[in-house]
C-alpha cells in the first residue's frame, strides 16, 4: 500500500516537475533570445499589479490558448484531428518516467529510489517513445486534410526517420562502454572515476557520441535550424490547422523534447544527478581532503545538480535554436544521411577498437 | 568532409557571437537588478506606452483635413487623393459651394483607416495642401472595423 | 489628287482639301483646339501652326489648302516654338483650376502643356476676373475664365441648331463668350457644346462634380430612347473594391458616326441615362415561393405551362406582349417560339408612346426598333384588353410599357382571370405584384445585337456594361426557353451569342441578310 502510494507521488512529482519546468522553458526561451538579442523580453504579465520579470507570462499565455476557440476545420477529419495533439504529447510526456532525478533515498527504512520506472531497457524506451511521437506529426498533417500540412507531414515524418537512425547509433557506443541499457546503471558507472581523478562522464569516454546525440536530438525536437516540418512565420507546416490549445499542445510537446532531450544528454554523457566527487557520504576529492555530508543534504545537492545541468542543456538548445539559420531541406537530409550516420558508425567501430585494445 | 569543417568553425564562431551577447547583457541586467546603475543598459528596448516615443517630424500617423479660415474644409474634390491611393481606401463626394472662388466642397470624404497602408500619397499628390499625416497619432487599434471608417467630421478633428 | 509630304510622309490627297484634313487621314496629329470636322474652319486658336517649305511664316494647317510638291513639317522646332508661344498666350489668363474643373483629364490644354508647353510663367500679374458661372441653360455651366475663346459653341449655335444664342463680346483680354441678351441655351442638342468645349468652359450640369473623368471608362452603344439609333459613349464608373458609389454611369456623350448622327446627339439621350440604374430589376422573384430561384429553374417552369398549352391544342389561349425595344435577333426568335413553334399565339407590342421629334436627330418614335419588328413581319398591333382578360390562360409580358397605355386598375381586373403570368423586364415596377414570376432583363446598352433605325440601317453593337444583379439579356433567356420547349431543340441549340442569330436571321429575312 505505501510502496503504491510512494510509486504514486514518485510519478504525480516527475510529471508536475516535467510540466512545469516545460512552461517555465517558454518564459527562458522568451527571456534568452531576448537578452542575447539586446531585447528585453515578455515582462508585461501581472499579477495584481506584480510583474517579476515576466514570471507570469507562461500562466496568461496557458490561460490565453484555452479560452481560445477551439477550431477544428470542417474538411477535416475530426477524431484523428483532435487525437493528433494528444499522441505527440502523451508519447513525450511519458519518457519523463524513466529518467533518474537522484540516487536512491532512504528515509525511516524506506529505500526509495528518485526515478519512477527504473526499466531494462530505459534507452529503448525513451527512443520507442520518441518514435511515436511522430504519428502526432503525421496524423495531423494527414488529418487536418490540406494539402500542405500533408506535405509539412511528411517533411516532419521523413525528418523525425532518418535522423532517429542516426539518434539511435550515436547512444550504441555509449552501451558498449556502459554495458547497459538501465539508466540507473548507466548513471552509476559514471560516477566512478577515470585515472583516479577524473569523473567518468559519457562525454569523456564518447565526445563524438555526444555530439551527434546533441545534433540528432536537437533534430528530433523540430526546432531552428532543423524546423522544417513547420516554420511559424515561413513554412506552412502540419500544424496550421490547429488552433488554440490543440495548437498549444504541439508547442508544449516541442518545449517537452527539448526538456526531454536535456534530460537524457545529462543522464547519458554528463553523470546524471552525480556531482564530481560525492560519494554517498560527502566529498572525496582527488588530492586527498574530504567533507563529509549527511545523507539528506547528499541527495538534496544530487537533485540540485541534475537540474542544474537540465537548466543548462536547455539554455544551450535555446541558446542554439536563436544563433542559427534554418537548413534547406536537401541539405537536412544530406546531413543525417550523409554525416551523421557514418560519423556515427566510425565512433562505434572506434569505440569497438579501442575497447579491444584496452581490454 | 573539410567542407564541412569549415562550416563547424563558422557555427562555433556564430555561437560565440551569441553567447557573448548573452554574458555581456546579462551582466548589465544583473548589475541593474541589484540597483547599480551603468551607463550601458542591457538592452535596447524602450518600454512603449510608459515612455512614449517621440515621433519624427515627418511621420506618416493619422490622417486630418485641414481647414480654411472660415472652417471650412480646404478640400475642393479634386479626387487626386483617391486616384492616387495604392489600397482604394478613400472615397469623396462633393457638393456645390456657393462661393464662386470655391466652388467645389467635399460632402463625404472617408478614409477607411483598415485598409489605408500609410504610404502618404494623398499627402504628396494633394494640390492645396488640404490633406496631411501629422497628427502623431499612431495609436490606431479599434475593437471594430466601422470604427476605423473616418468621416469628414472626424478627420476635420 | 497632289503629293504633298508631311514630316518626310510622302502621301497622295485629294485636291482642295486642308493640310489638317491631310494630315489626320494620314494619321498624323496636330494639335487645335478651334478646329472641328462639323464646322468651317476658322483659325482663331492659332495652335495647329505648321511650317511649310518656301513659306517664311508659320501657317494654319486647319485653314491652309494643299497645294502640289507641299512640304510640310509638323513638329519641327520652329513649329514648336510657335505652339509653345501660343499656349503661353492661351494660358496668360487660364485659371489654374483643374482640381475643381470636370474637364481635367479630357482637356486639350493640359495635353498640349504637356506635349508643348512645359515653361516657367513670366507673368508676375494678376490674372483677369471674369464671371466664373454662368448659367447658360437647363444642362449647362459657362466658366468664362476657362474660355480659350475658340467660337465652337457659338459656331455650333449658328451652323447645327441655328438658334445662335450665344456671342463673343468685348475686346482683348475682357473678350468673353456671353448670351445674347437674356437668351439661354435650351435647345434641344445644347448638351453638345460640353462635349465640344476643348477646355472646361462649358461644362455639363448634369455631370458637374459627380466624379472625374478619370475614373470613367467608355464602352460604345446605342442610344435607345428615339429610332434614329445614334452612336453614343457610355461613360461608367468601373467602381472601387471597397465603397459602393451611387451610380454606374455618369454620363453619356456622341460618339462620330457620320452615316446615323454625325458628332452630335440630343439631350434626351445625353441626359436621360438614368433608366440604366434607376428600379433596376436585379433578381429573379416568384411570388409564391420566399427561396431565391434560378433562372433555369425559371425558365424551365415558364416552358412548362406553355408545353401543357401546347399539348392541349390551346395555345391560341397564350398571349405575349413583345415591345419593339427588343434587338432584331430577339424578336426574331420570339417570332420563331410564338408563331413558327406554337402556333396562334396573340402577339402584341406594347411601346413608348410617340412624342413630337425635331428634324435634327430626334425622331417621333421613341423606340429603337419597331422599323426592326416591322421588317421581321409582326404587324405590332396594340394589347387588346378583351383578348387579355377573357380569353388568355398565360401572358408573357416582356417590358413594362403597358404601363403607360393601360391604367393600373384594367391591367390588374384583366390580369386577375389568368392562371399563368410573367414578366421579363429590365425594370421593377407596379406588374410585379400581380404576376406569378419578375424575371430581370437587361437594357440595349447591357446586351449585343442588332437594332433597324427608322430609315432602315441595321447596326449591330456590343455591351456596354455588365448586366445587372441576376439579370439576362431577352435573347438568352429566348434561346434557353426555345431548347426547354424541345418543339425544335436543334434549332435553338445553335445559338450562342447574337452574331449566329443574326446569321440564322439574315438567311431567313432577306432585309437583313444584306
Amino acid at each position: 500500500m505505501i510502496d503504491t502510494l510512494i510509486l504514486l507521488a514518485k510519478i504525480v512529482a516527475a510529471l508536475v516537475w516535467f510540466l512545469v519546468l516545460t512552461l517555465y522553458l517558454t518564459w527562458l526561451e522568451r527571456k534568452e533570445s531576448a537578452v542575447m538579442q539586446d531585447r528585453i523580453g515578455a515582462n508585461r504579465a501581472d499579477f495584481f499589479g506584480y510583474r517579476v520579470i515576466g514570471l507570469f507570462q507562461p500562466f496568461a499565455d496557458a490561460i490565453k490558448m484555452m479560452f481560445k476557440e477551439d477550431f477544428t476545420p470542417s474538411f477535416s477529419r475530426r477524431f484523428l484531428h483532435n487525437a493528433a495533439p494528444f499522441m505527440a504529447f502523451f508519447f513525450t510526456a511519458v519518457t519523463i518516467q524513466a529518467i533518474p532525478f537522484g540516487d536512491v533515498l532512504r528515509i525511516g527504512g524506506k529505500e526509495i529510489k528518485l526515478q519512477v520506472l527504473d526499466i531494462d531497457v530505459g534507452i529503448l524506451f525513451i527512443l520507442a517513445m520518441l518514435s511515436f511521437t511522430v504519428y502526432g506529426v503525421l496524423l495531423s498533417g494527414w488529418a487536418s486534410n490540406n494539402r500542405w500540412t500533408l506535405l509539412g507531414g511528411l517533411r516532419g515524418a521523413a525528418q523525425l526517420v532518418s535522423y532517429e537512425v542516426a539518434l539511435g547509433l550515436s547512444l550504441i557506443g555509449l552501451v558498449m562502454v556502459f554495458p547497459s541499457l538501465r539508466f540507473s546503471a548507466i548513471v552509476d558507472f559514471q560516477g566512478d572515476l577515470l585515472f583516479g581523478w577524473l569523473p567518468k562522464w559519457g562525454i569523456l569516454l564518447q565526445p563524438l557520441g555526444a555530439l551527434i546525440f546533441l545534433i540528432a536530438s536537437m533534430a528530433e525536437s523540430e526546432r531552428v535550424p532543423f524546423d522544417l516540418p513547420e516554420g511559424e512565420s515561413e513554412i506552412v507546416g502540419f500544424y496550421t490547422e490547429y488552433g488554440g490549445l490543440k495548437w498549444g499542445m504541439y508547442m508544449f510537446t516541442d518545449f517537452m523534447k527539448v526538456l526531454i532531450i536535456a534530460c537524457l544528454l545529462t543522464t547519458l554523457f554528463f553523470g546524471g544527478y552525480h556531482v564530481p566527487w560525492l560519494a554517498a557520504d560527502g566529498f572525496h576529492f582527488p588530492w586527498g581532503g574530504q567533507l563529509l555530508l549527511p545523507h539528506g543534504i547528499v541527495i538534496l545537492l544530487q537533485v540540485l545538480a541534475f537540474n542544474v545541468k537540465v537548466i543548462f542543456f536547455c539554455w544551450l538548445q535555446i541558446l542554439v535554436r536563436w544563433t542559427y539559420p534554418r537548413f534547406r531541406y536537401d541539405q537536412l537530409m544530406d546531413f543525417g544521411w550523409k554525416f551523421l550516420i557514418p560519423l556515427s558508425l566510425l565512433n562505434i567501430v572506434v569505440t569497438a577498437i579501442i575497447m579491444s585494445v584496452l581490454k | 568532409m573539410l567542407k564541412h569543417l569549415g562550416f563547424f568553425i563558422e557555427i562555433v564562431k556564430g555561437s560565440i557571437i551569441t553567447i557573448r551577447h548573452f554574458v555581456v547583457n546579462m551582466f548589465y541586467h544583473i548589475l541593474n537588478l541589484f540597483g547599480i546603475k551603468t551607463k550601458r543598459r542591457g538592452a535596447v528596448t524602450r518600454q512603449y506606452p510608459e515612455a512614449p516615443i517621440q515621433l519624427a517630424s515627418r511621420h506618416r500617423s493619422l490622417h486630418r483635413l485641414l481647414q480654411r479660415d472660415d472652417g471650412k474644409p480646404r478640400c475642393v474634390v479634386c479626387m487626386l487623393c483617391a486616384t492616387v491611393c495604392p489600397s482604394e481606401c478613400i472615397y469623396i463626394e462633393a457638393a456645390e459651394e456657393s462661393d464662386p472662388e470655391i466652388q467645389k466642397v467635399p460632402s463625404t470624404f472617408i478614409i477607411d483607416l483598415s485598409r489605408c497602408c500609410f504610404c502618404g500619397f494623398c499627402v504628396e499628390a494633394c494640390p492645396e495642401d488640404a490633406i496631411r499625416m501629422d497628427t502623431g497619432e499612431v495609436e490606431l487599434a479599434r475593437y471594430g472595423r466601422g470604427d476605423l471608417v473616418y468621416n469628414l467630421e472626424k478627420l476635420l478633428g | 489628287m497632289v503629293k504633298i509630304r508631311i514630316d518626310d510622309r510622302e502621301l497622295e490627297v485629294q485636291e482642295g482639301i486642308t493640310i489638317f484634313n491631310a494630315a489626320s487621314e494620314a494619321g498624323i496629329p496636330i494639335p487645335h483646339f478651334c478646329y472641328h470636322p462639323a464646322f468651317v474652319p476658322e483659325g482663331t486658336c492659332r495652335m495647329c501652326l505648321v511650317e511649310i517649305e518656301g513659306v517664311p511664316k508659320l501657317e494654319l494647317a486647319c485653314s491652309t489648302v494643299v497645294r502640289d510638291g507641299m512640304i510640310v513639317s509638323t513638329q519641327s522646332d520652329r513649329v514648336r516654338d510657335g505652339r509653345k508661344g501660343v499656349l503661353e498666350f492661351l494660358l496668360a489668363e487660364h485659371p489654374l483650376d483643374c482640381p475643381i474643373c470636370d474637364q481635367a483629364g479630357d482637356c486639350k490644354l493640359q495635353d498640349y502643356y504637356e506635349d508643348y508647353g512645359l515653361y516657367e510663367s513670366q507673368f508676375s500679374e494678376v490674372k483677369d476676373k471674369h464671371d466664373k458661372k454662368v448659367d447658360l441653360g437647363k444642362h449647362l455651366i459657362h466658366d468664362q475664365e476657362r474660355c480659350v475663346l475658340c467660337r465652337r459653341c457659338v459656331r455650333f449655335l449658328c451652323e447645327v441648331t441655328g438658334t445662335e444664342d450665344l456671342g463673343v463680346f468685348e475686346r482683348g483680354s475682357h473678350t468673353e463668350v456671353n448670351l445674347y441678351l437674356d437668351n439661354q441655351v435650351d435647345n434641344n442638342y445644347s448638351g453638345n457644346l460640353a462635349q465640344i468645349c476643348p477646355v472646361g468652359a462649358i461644362t455639363d450640369k448634369d455631370f458637374r462634380f459627380q466624379t472625374r473623368s478619370w475614373f470613367l471608362e467608355e464602352a460604345e452603344s446605342i442610344c435607345p430612347l428615339c429610332s434614329r439609333g445614334c452612336s453614343i459613349q457610355i461613360g461608367y464608373h468601373p467602381g472601387f473594391s471597397r465603397f459602393s458609389l451611387p451610380k454606374r454611369v455618369y454620363r453619356i456623350r456622341a460618339k462620330t458616326n457620320e452615316t446615323v448622327n454625325g458628332y452630335w446627339i440630343c439631350d434626351l439621350g445625353r441626359y436621360g441615362y438614368r433608366y440604366l440604374d434607376e428600379n433596376r430589376a436585379t433578381n429573379l422573384k416568384a411570388r409564391d415561393s420566399q427561396s431565391r430561384i434560378q433562372w433555369d429553374a425559371a425558365v424551365t417552369l415558364l416552358s412548362e405551362k406553355i408545353k401543357r398549352l401546347y399539348y392541349m391544342k390551346r395555345t391560341s389561349r397564350i398571349t405575349v406582349i413583345l415591345n419593339s425595344a427588343l434587338t432584331n435577333e430577339e424578336l426574331y426568335l420570339a417570332g420563331k417560339i410564338f408563331q413558327k413553334d406554337l402556333t396562334d399565339v396573340n402577339i402584341f407590342f406594347a411601346d413608348a408612346a410617340p412624342e413630337s421629334g425635331d428634324d435634327v436627330l430626334l425622331t417621333s418614335e421613341r423606340t429603337p426598333n419597331r422599323r426592326g419588328a416591322l421588317e421581321l413581319g409582326f404587324d405590332l398591333k396594340p394589347v387588346d384588353m378583351d383578348i387579355l382578360s377573357s380569353q388568355t390562360d398565360l401572358v408573357i409580358i416582356f417590358g413594362t410599357h403597358i404601363l403607360e397605355t393601360h391604367s393600373l386598375s384594367d391591367l390588374s381586373n384583366a390580369m386577375e382571370n389568368i392562371p399563368a403570368k410573367f414578366v421579363l423586364a429590365p425594370h421593377t415596377s407596379d406588374l410585379d405584384p400581380m404576376v406569378d414570376m419578375v424575371l430581370p432583363s437587361t437594357h440595349i446598352a447591357e446586351k449585343a445585337g442588332s437594332l433597324t433605325n427608322i430609315d432602315g440601317l441595321v447596326q449591330s453593337f456590343q455591351s456596354a456594361l455588365h448586366p445587372l444583379g441576376e439579370s439576362q439579356a431577352e435573347w438568352q433567356v429566348l434561346v434557353d426557353l426555345g431548347k426547354e420547349l424541345a418543339i425544335n431543340f436543334k434549332f435553338y441549340g445553335q445559338f450562342s451569342n447574337p452574331k449566329n442569330i443574326n446569321r440564322e436571321m439574315g438567311k431567313e429575312v432577306p432585309f437583313f441578310g444584306k
